[in-house]
């Protein structure tokens, strides 16, 4: 019954396996970002990193960062609090349409974005808004709200709702339940469906495509470039920002133990 | 305290229902508009007609839909096949290893999806990282691997793989270890086992991971066009063309009405048959 | 005890759709008394519980307390408190923390706080220093003390309790009901707690209120409900009982079946005939009738031993009588059956013990 030794060795195998199919391209783009001819070509002959410093020099990507960053920003602070409201009626409370809602949820996850974000250029278009940077954040939060509630509905589970109950029958109001024990209580997802939000709109394009007018994110800008031919600056601009995710995911993971860690002396 | 429930969930609930009000149903309620509209206008004061869906027809788009459709289920099914050995493994034999391989999985969900497969472009086009090194190492190359329907497919297999490995390890963990052990213990072999407790006991998992890749996978543009090339066009990339080069809006709405109604119909027959709070871990 | 009463409901309703939880229920609780509602699940007694601290809203009848009707106040404005079943402490607050938060939500200042907390600890016998403790970090038995301290904080009229106990180990379950009951002596507050535990009910309260489908079928001191039931319900409920139907006759006696009651007997219950009635006898009251038996028992039955269970202090025995009914009986340790499982033997017992129970 139990797996034996060898097919647990040969699933952890096909794990690693997995998990370098999944990072592979990553490491062609890293290669191909340090590679100094203009025409890329494997394997690569001569390595230089001057194509990060004119990445960082350049004011095109400046401006694209800034956007990117704007747009991400406001993101996740919109979604991170619809996302907690949401989060309450998808799993903590019993109303009427709680089923209908789960289900209404779900459904601009399930949708192609290319097409939702043309959607939503109609829309703008019908009722006379300019696509910009600002649209762009309209786009992302269809999407994204939706999977910062599912976050936080995976916390909102596993809360006894007696907590709440128990503080009400020990006086507590409704505004000072939301204060005292939901909110403490659900902020790890709600820290976590923070990030996800930041990362999701960080990273997308296809929602950005339609929605950005004539501002560009970073990762709309990378796909010009890509489809209309080789720059080499693609490479060294993707690489960025995956550097950028991959520092902010691990300042969040190092946080809560440097925290903690700065609330324990003081009290020693 | 029912009632309070009932208004507070009501309450909590009207921030997100203003946003998808707004954001996702208006938008869908102006394609289907746009859609009814004569060829090539840009707002909705016309006389409606049909005759866009009758263009969709008359140019025969159905070869991409087909495309589409046939490539996402193949997808999906090879997805399924690949994910569900990691997804017992994660749900049953690994176990620090999951955490291990969970956070490598959605970190690489962070990283924009055409940076991805623009890295796939570099591993496998002439004078890549695969075909490039066999090139310098045995003097011998070959054509490259790109622009084919096979490297679409196994795009779309590379970029929704954690989108049927989750839910499937998910399905796969609410199996009760008990109900598979007394299984053998009254004499099922491991494919009874698979067939009689694994299967109909994960179905929920099975569902929602065979539903999600599906649909996103037969809406999906980048695979085709990155990988792809021209090879196959497929539908969403039809919309796409359509408002942008064929400047005809009624056309590429009459086509998103398309994709839209199918992928809504599997989408809404799939989604009402999981009990949601189920699979996330309902403790009440 | 003084009789004042504090608590006190009239008429109470509640439906949940087409199923109705308890149906027209009266009930009145006396000031500093210790009150059990025992009941089997289903019987109605969260919903009651629920009702009081105003968790649900009552579909008809009233509430009062201290003659003020409270069923219409919410329950964050009822001077009443719960602990719960799962106790509801809460995980992100410290040991300290969770005992002053009714105080934090009435606007009490942080030093008094914080001196009332410690005064808790000491009445609840916890250390002082666990006021900067986690939940987490506490024992089943600290973490009901905690939750007694958080319940007790804001000197609440009445404590309501939904079966705390029922999730514990059977030692410590016995040790914290040895602990309630003291805690309620030291306090003189009133308690009202729910459990489908007899045992618990027994040990701990001055009355016990016996629910059954949404309605009171008994509401007594512990002593009465278990030796004078009046009904067939509250004496199977109220632990291991034996019940024979009887039919009395013209001539003043009863028949039991294997036994007949005298006529003395028949009038002290004031039984005439044609009355429908039960005669209960506890299965403690039940002996053996051997050689050495002094005097003549007043009612006896013959039987063959079924079987016998070892119950640790005592022995129970399963008999069948000659005319086939079962009868239990329990014996101390000293009083052992010395003979085999098959043999016959004559039972006996008082009348003084017996209890009548009328009606079908």
């Amino acid at each position: 019954m139990n797996p034996t030794r060898l097919t647990r060795a040969g699933l952890l195998a096909y794990g690693i396996l997995t998990l370098a199919f999944l990072y592979l391209p990553l490491v062609a783009v890293g290669f191909a970002s340090v590679s100094k001819s203009r025409y890329l070509s494997f394997p690569i002959r001569r390595y230089d990193t001057g194509w990060y410093a004119e990445a960082l020099a350049s004011d095109t990507v400046r401006d694209l960062l800034l956007i990117s960053l704007k747009v991400a920003g406001i993101v996740t602070v919109v979604s991170m609090v619809v996302g907690f409201f949401g989060a309450l009626a998808f799993a903590r409370y019993h109303w009427r349409f709680r089923g209908l809602f789960q289900k209404l949820i779900l459904l601009p996850i399930f949708f192609p974005q290319t097409v939702l974000g043309l959607a939503l250029l109609m829309w703008f278009n019908a009722v006379d808004i300019v696509p910009s940077w600002h649209t762009a954040v309209v786009a992302h939060l269809v999407w994204i709200s939706p999977i910062a509630t599912l976050i936080i509905a995976i916390r909102a589970y596993s809360f006894d709702p007696t907590l709440e109950e128990a503080a009400r029958d020990m006086g507590c109001s409704t505004l000072q339940i939301l204060r005292e024990i939901t909110i403490p209580l659900l902020m790890p997802g709600v820290v976590s469906a923070g990030l996800f939000a930041f990362l999701l709109s960080w990273g997308n394009f296809p929602l950005s495509l339609f929605t950005t007018g004539a501002d560009s994110t970073l990762p709309e800008w990378l796909y010009a470039k890509m489809v209309s031919g080789y720059s080499p600056l693609v490479p060294t601009v993707g690489i960025l920002t995956v550097a950028g995710s991959a520092a902010l995911l691990a300042v969040a993971l190092i946080a809560p133990s440097i925290v903690r860690m700065w609330r324990r002396t003081p009290q020693a | 305290m029912e009632r309070l429930d009932r208004r507070l969930g009501a309450l909590c609930a009207t921030p997100m229902l203003l946003l998808l009000g707004l954001t996702f149903l208006a938008p869908l309620v102006v394609v289907a508009a746009f859609s009814i509209m004569p060829e090539k206008v840009f707002d909705l004061w016309h006389q409606p007609d049909f005759s866009a869906y009758v263009e969709v027809i008359r140019q025969g788009y159905w070869t991409s839909v087909a495309w589409a459709l046939g490539m996402a289920l193949v997808a999906t099914v090879i997805l399924f096949l690949i994910c569900w050995p990691l997804a017992y493994a994660m749900a049953k034999v690994y176990r620090r290893f999951t955490l291990v391989l969970t956070i490598g999985v959605v970190l690489s969900l962070f990283v924009s999806e055409n940076i991805r497969l623009f890295g796939w472009v570099l591993t496998l086009m002439k004078g890549g990282l695969i075909e490039g090194h066999l090139r310098a190492w045995f003097g011998t190359g070959f054509d490259g691997l790109l622009y084919n329907v096979p490297v679409i497919i196994f795009g779309l297999v590379y970029v929704y793989l954690p989108f049927m490995l989750f839910p499937l390890a998910q399905g796969i963990a609410m199996i009760p270890d008990d109900a598979r052990q007394a299984a053998y213990d009254l004499g099922a072999s491991r494919r009874r086992v698979l067939w009689e407790i694994d299967l109909p006991l994960a179905a929920p998992g099975i569902v929602v991971g065979g539903l999600l890749t599906f649909v996103l996978a037969a809406g999906a543009i980048a695979e085709s066009k990155l990988l792809g090339g021209q090879a196959v066009i497929v539908i969403a990339d039809d919309v796409e063309t359509a408002f942008t080069y064929g400047q005809n809006w009624p056309l590429g709405s009459a086509l998103a009405m398309v994709l839209i109604a199918i992928i809504g119909s599997i989408a809404i027959v799939g989604v009402s048959r999981i009990d949601l709070d189920a699979i996330m871990g309902r403790r009440r | 005890m003084n009789q004042n009463v504090i608590l006190q409901i009239a008429g109470l309703y509640k439906r949940f759709g087409d199923f109705t939880a308890l149906h027209s229920i009266d009930l009145k609780v006396h000031d500093g008394e210790f009150l059990a509602i025992v009941g089997p699940s289903g019987s109605g007694k969260t919903t009651l519980i629920r009702l009081f601290v105003g968790m649900d809203e009552p579909t008809d009848g009233t509430i009062w307390l201290r003659g003020q009707r409270i069923d219409t106040v919410p329950a964050n404005q009822r001077p009443t408190c719960m602990v719960f079943q799962s106790l509801a402490l809460f995980p992100h607050m410290t040991v300290g923390q969770n005992i002053e938060f009714p105080l934090k939500i009435r606007g009490m200042k942080p030093a008094e706080r914080t001196a009332r907390a410690l005064e808790l600890l000491d009445l609840l016998r916890l250390p002082r220093s666990y006021h900067g403790k986690r939940i987490h970090q506490c024992s089943g038995g600290e973490r009901q003390r905690v939750a007694l301290a958080r319940a007790l904080a804001f000197d609440p009229e009445i404590l309501f309790f939904d079966e705390p106990l029922s999730a514990l180990d059977y030692r410590l379950r016995k040790t914290l009901e040895k602990e309630l009951k003291d805690l309620h002596a030291r306090t003189g507050k009133t308690f009202v707690y729910i459990t489908h535990s007899l045992e618990e009910a027994m040990a701990m309260s001055d009355r016990i209120a016996i629910m059954r489908a949404g309605k009171f079928e008994q509401i007594a001191p512990a002593d009465d409900i278990y030796n004078r039931p009046v009904s067939r319900f509250v004496a199977e409920f109220m632990g291991e009982v034996n019940l024979f139907p009887l039919t009395v006759e013209e001539s003043g006696a009863a028949s039991a079946g294997s036994f007949t009651l005298p006529p003395r007997a028949t009038a002290r219950f004031g039984l005439v005939a044609g009355d429908p009635a039960t005669l209960m006898v506890r299965p403690e009251y039940i002996g053996f009738v051997g050689a050495g038996t002094e005097t003549e028992p007043d009612l006896s039955v013959r039987g063959r031993v079924l079987n016998e269970f070892n119950l640790g202090s005592r022995f129970q025995y399963e008999i069948e009588a000659e005319d086939g009914q079962r009868l239990t009986v329990e014996t101390q340790r000293d009083e052992r059956f010395g003979g085999a499982i098959g043999d016959t033997v004559t039972l006996g017992w008082a009348i003084d013990h017996c209890h009548v129970i009328r009606g079908e």
